[in-house]
């Protein structure tokens, strides 16, 4: 499938490439024309935003019922011990 | 200032100890290996104190470094069946598009976009295996720029490597991670075949 300028592996490497630089306008432009029709790159672009927000998630403070929800006393005191006696 | 010289371990441990070991726990299931990541994070950090110097929260330096512990983790066990996945039929990026550029591998329909906590906890567990599954120098990247947050460069410096080379590993890093997670499951069945 090819729209406009760019072909759909053209636009997977833009799409990356635009996650870690800001890309000329006319190549945004080109990017954002694919992405209406090819559903397929829109899909891509979609699942690369999805890993950055999963990179960055922060669920520490998120409880599941079988998930512990605190460091077990004993290994918090072991942990603190080897701490000190760190040279 | 020199803000961690003046830590006391004991409060730190009690500070972000349970946070650190709910995440740890939340991806490598086991209370054991959890147990291990937090303290080895822990030392690790005073180990390195004087590198950090205050840009990011204590919390998010931790974190930092726990996340890397994880992916050592994750990559220092057996291959697993990511690994196999991933060195099979995925060794080049070309594998993905035909000659005139189109897709061949068709990108599935996720459908999830995780929200609830369940649906996160299972996009992590397959998420951190397949990181681990990638080659290094993609891995390296991709940690780099996506959880800690690099520029790219930083990241070049850091690789000894040029922009467009990080470009380059950093968008087959980010192909390999999702064609790894698309094969453990995030993808209907009938998707994504070549065509």
């Amino acid at each position: 499938m090819k729209h406009w300028m760019f072909s759909c592996e053209e636009v997977s490497q833009k799409v990356s490439q635009s996650m870690d630089v800001r890309l000329p306008f006319h190549h945004r432009m080109a990017i954002r024309t694919h992405l209406l029709m090819c559903r397929y790159c829109a899909r891509f672009r979609r699942q690369l935003n999805l890993l950055r927000k999963m990179s960055r998630h922060d669920d520490s403070g998120i409880l599941t019922p079988d998930s512990p929800s605190q460091l077990p006393q004993e290994s918090r005191e072991r942990i603190k011990k080897s701490l000190r006696n760190l040279p | 200032m020199d803000v961690v010289s003046t830590i006391n371990t004991d409060t730190w441990v009690d500070q972000h100890g349970d946070a650190l070991f709910r995440f740890a726990f939340f991806r490598t299931r086991d209370h054991v290996i959890a147990e291990d990541l937090v303290q080895e994070t822990f030392l690790a950090a005073l180990q390195s104190k004087e590198r950090f110097k205050g840009q990011s929260s204590e919390k998010t330096w931790l974190f930092s470094i726990l996340k890397h512990k994880i992916i050592d983790h994750f990559r220092k066990n057996k291959p697993d069946r990511f690994r196999n996945q991933i060195s099979q039929d995925d060794h080049s990026t070309k594998t993905y598009f035909n000659s005139t550029g189109g897709w061949r591998i068709h990108p599935g329909d996720w459908r999830t976009d995780p929200g609830k906590a369940q649906e996160i906890k299972e996009f992590l567990d397959h998420f951190y295996r397949c990181l681990a599954a990638l080659p290094k120098r993609n891995a390296d990247a991709f940690v780099y720029r996506e959880i800690d947050g690099l520029n790219t460069e930083e990241i070049c410096k850091l690789l000894g490597i040029t922009a467009t080379n990080c470009w380059v590993i950093l968008y087959r890093a980010r192909m390999l991670l999702r064609r790894c997670l698309e094969l453990a499951g995030f993808n209907p069945p009938n998707e994504g075949l070549p065509k």
